[in-house]
């Protein structure tokens, strides 16, 4: 019986099959079941031996089922998974995708650096007095000074700021030095705009007045800063100019590797100097000196990134801005 | 400014290559901008006489000309309108080419007259700008010479210049400059000049009625002049600093303006009533016109350069920046009066503001002009006219005003290395503040008495001292250090950083628009009306300021059509009352886009999910009121409250605006900045079981969830721990008007498990209030 019931189990292709199988010879009235009642007609010596060849044909028979049941279902299993199978290579759902624009990135750059270097941030109205943007630092009415920086007047005879510097006035208007202070931020020039002057545009301005704050220090806060920003690599190049705030002045250069042409070379980047003694008495400090320096953010983007037109960074067109994104 | 290389070799033998004095120059605050080539003119241009002019027959402009270079006589036929006998003129040979003319002479035929040649313009010889007449020079230029012998290519730096630098504004002060660099000497163009002396008369006359505009004026008088074109070298001169040669008498005033920084001007004499001339403020109503042929309308502040005219004065010039017409040289001019003068920087800016007239003298004028150069100036351009017109100069100079007396600055050498960190010697020092001229005195110890000259009006404070030893010692010696001082900065996001990150990692990108606007826009987007208006604005499209953020996002969405779909926002300052920061956010289009897979199209909910998501950020609850605004589809348009706080609107943009830009389904928050989050209070995991009751309610269709759900959490007790919508059902089986809507009620306790028993009395308070309220519950 055992041959047959081998030669059965070895076509069984289900779970149901093989249900079917346990009953046909071990159900109730199953084929090995019933040789089982049927031991009872047997003499006494014979039934001990049928018995136990009976019995071991079950236990052989139960063994094979559950070998096959364990078979059967890791067949059903796989199956399953077989056709839940999707192809990874498909394209997703198109979800949209947000980033900071390029101006944003530049400045959290350039904030962390500062932050790095123990710099306060503080922003500004845009929207300023005459005399914040003007008088206080240092350049009077009729001063051809005020010539350096085509500006926006209201006709309420307000100013759109031409600079970050305002902003100067008003941190030391309500802080005590010593301090180190960045303030980035929007400015605007009258100018004709093409693509490489914009009339609105964004200042990054550094401002640290201390009891004894020299031009080396200048120099080497901004080397500091061109290092946290671009490598170790690099140095400031100082040549005297003119802003009215301050004085002495100077156009700084910092020596990098455009990323963009690979070649080394000094990058224009602003003007600094010591803050001069008349914005130290149009706030009321005494016995403390301090520098300043202050850049255009849209330049630096534009030669990291070989952006051939400033106006691109306000015309908000895609194609353009999801270019750079990443580093949230 | 720009200098010629072989002008400032003239006055400064010593100095370095070209190359060399812009870095020089650069170094010390004279920036070099660029290095201006200027060529010589073609080879091949020969100076020629015309012997004779006649007019070609049969045609209005064309002059056929026999023109000598002294060997050869030429037949040409011109069409320039300034051809004379005897005039000494730039001929082109055959076979020249004239590049910045664009072409190579060649034999012509003009109305059958052969040309064999071409007389030239300075423009087609690229020489300066000017192509209304031929080149011309005085008649004792040797004829036959080759031109571009005699005019040699030059080298110009054109050099930066700031406003406080007034005195580099010429040869000799950038001469000054870099021989102080170079530790050199300079010649002084006029410095063995003989002056004239203002007290011999020369029955000219000066009155200045306003000393404190007008500081010092002189007249000096030269006879007998004679009026002709300005040889080469002067003519060449004056291309390469940029101007254009007229006549010898008005080149000798620019030339001297250029090489010693004083504006003149030159009066016919003859023209010159009572030989007199009066300075003095306008008179309401009068008026004056200038060269330039505009009619200015004077005010009282301006001051004015008169003579006499009847019984009163008539205005001949706007003082210090432009002169009167008629009252120039002429070809027949033989005696002139040579005015040099010195004015008020503010009264000239104002005049020249006032006007909007910028001339080369108002330039200098408004900067500082040295105000004791005007007799020396005045015996150097009287010499070059001697020299060059043959007229002769008067011993004696009309004058008026005193010389100002020079300022004083104390300075102590111990702060150059103080604030530069420079150890500069006091030699040194002492020999770089006297080549700048300053006068040294040495006081006790660290204290030095310094006279600024006359022309350094930027010299003022202790300040500016260092600062002169220091450029011409070097900023780059300065060393590098580190600020030394205590400072800890307060850890905050002031740029709005935790927000713009946010909004990114949503999906939206951030932009950055214009904060000029229009009226025209504010009003089509239906924005507040602008508060804030330039006075000066680029073009009436930049006007104004913006009182609002989702007008500039409408724009973007314009400038974007070709995106199917499109979530934007703006950080940025609007300008109404007050300035303030707001955040916009635009969204539209779809939210997902269609490929294999299904599109999912953006709706208000999904919009208001954006709002929420950056609430439960921020910590805070988000709360949208139904509130109708005029830029906002009236059904689709909220009060949006921030922990309670009104900061602003979100909803559909009304479909009428949105189809005035072409644009449909768009969705906008207009919202005040800066947004407070909530302080964190933790409480620790509820770890009791908790108990779910669903509820359906019928509602009229105009109920407000806002107002059902305060009935629900207020009458369903303290264990109540959320509340939501899971099903809306609109169906045939629910009476017109209604509508139902499933909600799921989750209560839980902290300190045990509630029991069913409990739950249900808290269902049915729940149920109670809302039938008491007059709605139906579903089932029941």
């Amino acid at each position: 019986m055992i041959e047959e019931f081998n030669n059965e189990i070895g076509k069984i292709e289900s779970l149901q099959e093989l249900q079917d199988l346990r009953v046909k010879y071990l159900g109730k009235k199953g084929l090995l079941t019933q040789q089982l009642k049927a031991l009872g007609k047997l003499a006494p010596e014979e039934r001990k031996q049928a018995g136990q060849s009976i019995n071991r044909d079950k236990k052989q028979m139960l063994a094979i089922i559950d070998d096959a049941k364990t078979r059967l279902e890791q067949k059903a299993i796989n199956a399953k998974l077989a056709a839940e199978r999707v192809d990874v290579s498909l394209p997703a759902y198109k979800l949209s995708t947000g980033g900071l624009h390029l101006i944003t990135k530049t400045i959290n750059k350039l904030e962390d650096v500062f932050r790095s270097m123990g710099y306060d941030v503080v922003m500004g109205p845009e929207l300023e007095d005459e005399f914040h943007n003007f008088d206080a630092l240092n350049t009077p009415k009729w001063h051809p000074a005020r010539d350096l920086q085509d500006t926006f007047w209201t006709t309420d005879g307000r100013v759109l700021r031409t600079h970050t510097s305002p902003m100067q006035v008003r941190y030391m208007e309500t802080h005590k030095p010593p301090f180190k202070v960045v303030v980035p931020g929007k400015v605007f020039r009258n100018e004709a705009v093409d693509a490489t002057h914009e009339a609105q545009f964004h200042q990054l301005e550094a401002l640290v007045v201390a009891e004894r704050i020299t031009m080396a220090d200048l120099k080497g806060a901004i080397t500091e800063m061109a290092s946290a920003l671009l490598g170790k690599d690099t140095k400031t190049r100082l040549q005297p100019s003119y802003f009215p705030f301050v004085e002495p002045g100077a156009e700084f250069a910092i020596w990098w590797k455009s990323p963009k042409t690979g070649k080394e070379e000094w990058l224009e980047l602003g003007g600094c100097g010591l803050v001069h003694p008349n914005v130290m008495k149009a706030v009321g400090y005494e016995g403390v000196t301090g520098f300043a320096f202050g850049f255009g953010i849209e330049r630096l983007a534009m030669v990291s990134y070989g952006i051939p037109d400033v106006r691109y960074f306000y015309q908000g067109d895609m194609r353009v801005l999801r270019q750079f994104r990443g580093e949230l | 400014m720009r200098i010629p290389y072989s002008w400032l070799k003239e006055l400064l033998p010593d100095a370095p290559s070209v190359k060399e004095c812009s870095e020089l120059l650069t170094g010390i605050g004279l920036a070099t901008e660029e290095i201006i080539e200027l060529e010589a003119p073609p080879v091949g241009v020969v100076i020629a006489k015309l012997i004779s002019v006649v007019k070609v027959e049969g045609s209005d402009k064309l002059n056929h000309c026999i023109v000598s270079d002294g060997k050869n006589e030429y037949s040409i036929v011109t069409a320039a309108p300034n051809t004379k006998e005897g005039m000494i003129t730039a001929l082109a040979v055959l076979g020249t080419h004239l590049p910045a003319a664009g072409f190579t002479v060649g034999k012509r035929k003009l109305m059958g007259i052969e040309s064999n040649g071409v007389l030239c313009s300075p423009k087609e010889l690229g020489l300066y700008d000017y192509s209304a007449g031929l080149i011309e020079f005085p008649d004792d230029t040797q004829i036959g010479e080759n031109l571009n012998e005699l005019w040699a290519a030059e080298t110009v730096l054109d050099l930066e210049i700031t406003p406080n630098r007034a005195d580099t504004l010429s040869l000799l002060g950038v001469a000054r400059d870099l021989a102080a660099k170079l530790q050199t000497d300079f010649i002084h163009p006029a410095q063995d000049l003989k002056l004239s002396d203002p007290n011999i008369d020369d029955s000219l006359k000066v009155e200045i009625s306003n000393l404190k505009a007008c500081s010092r004026f002189s007249l000096q008088r030269i006879d007998n002049v004679k009026i002709q074109p300005s040889p080469i070298w002067l003519q060449r001169r004056l291309a390469s600093v940029g101007l254009r040669p007229r006549n010898n008498i008005v080149d000798i005033t620019n030339y001297v303006t250029y090489e010693l920084g004083q504006p003149s001007h030159a009066y016919d004499l003859d023209n010159l009533n009572d030989n007199t001339i009066i300075v003095r403020n306008a008179k309401k109503g009068e008026s004056l016109v200038s060269l330039t042929e505009e009619e200015l309308k004077l005010v009282e502040d301006d001051l004015l350069i008169t003579m006499p005219s009847g019984s009163s004065t008539m205005p001949i010039g706007l003082a210090g920046v432009i002169g009167g017409l008629n009252h120039s040289i002429l070809s027949n001019t033989t005696n002139i009066a040579l005015e040099m003068a010195n004015f008020d920087p503010v009264t000239i800016r104002k005049m020249a503001k006032r006007h909007s007239i910028m001339t080369d003298a108002h330039y200098r004028f408004e900067r500082g002009v040295d105000p004791n150069i005007i007799l020396l100036a005045s015996a150097r351009a009287s010499s070059l006219i001697a020299q060059l017109s043959g007229g002769s100069v008067h011993p004696g100079v009309s004058l008026v005003g005193k010389e100002q007396e020079l300022k004083t600055v104390d300075f102590r050498p111990s702060q150059v290395e103080f604030k530069m960190t420079l150890d500069i010697p006091l030699k040194l020092q002492k020999e770089y503040l006297e080549r700048l001229a300053c006068r040294v005195k040495e006081l006790d110890g660290d204290k030095w008495q310094i006279t600024a000259p006359s022309w350094r009006y930027d010299l003022e404070i202790e300040e500016d001292i260092i600062e002169e030893v220091s450029r011409l010692y070097g900023f780059d010696k300065i060393v590098e250090t580190l600020p030394a001082m205590y400072f800890v900065p307060p850890v905050k996001d002031s740029t709005g950083r935790v927000l713009r990150s946010s909004l990114a990692s949503f999906g939206l990108q951030e932009v950055i628009s214009y904060i000029f606007t229009s009226d025209q826009e504010l009003a089509k987007a239906k924005a507040p009306k602008a508060v804030v208006r330039l006075q000066n604005p680029q073009g009436v499209e930049r006007s104004v300021l913006r009182t609002a953020l989702y007008p500039s996002l409408i724009n973007i969405a314009i400038n974007n059509k070709q995106e199917a779909s499109l979530a934007i926002f703006e950080l940025g300052h609007v300008f109404n009352k007050v300035e303030k920061e707001r955040l916009s956010i635009l969204m539209s289009g779809l939210m997902v886009k269609a490929n294999w897979l299904a599109e999912i199209k953006l709706d208000f909910y999904y919009f208001k999910a954006i709002l929420e998501k950056l609430a439960r950020t921020y910590a805070v609850d988000l709360e949208l009121k139904a509130q109708e605004v005029e830029y906002l589809h009236p059904g689709i348009s909220a009060l949006v409250l921030w922990a309670g706080k009104e900061i602003g609107f979100m909803g559909k943009l009304h479909p009428e605006i949105a189809a005035s830009y072409g644009l449909k389904d768009v969705f906008v928050a207009e919202l005040d900045l800066p947004l407070i989050s909530s302080e964190i209070d933790f409480e620790d995991i509820n770890r009791q079981p908790f108990a779910e009751r669903d509820l359906a309610i019928i509602l009229p269709i105009d109920t407000n969830y806002n107002s059902l759900s305060e009935l629900v959490k207020n009458s369903a007790g303290k264990f109540l721990q959320s509340l939501d919508v899971f099903d809306i059902y609109h169906g045939d089986n629910i009476k017109a008007g209604y509508y139902s809507m499933a909600i799921r009620l989750r209560f839980q306790d902290r300190e045990k498990a509630l029991i069913d028993s409990e739950v249900d009395e808290y269902m049915a308070n729940v149920i109670n209030k809302l039938e008491s309220m007059g709605y139906s519950i579903r089932g029941k």
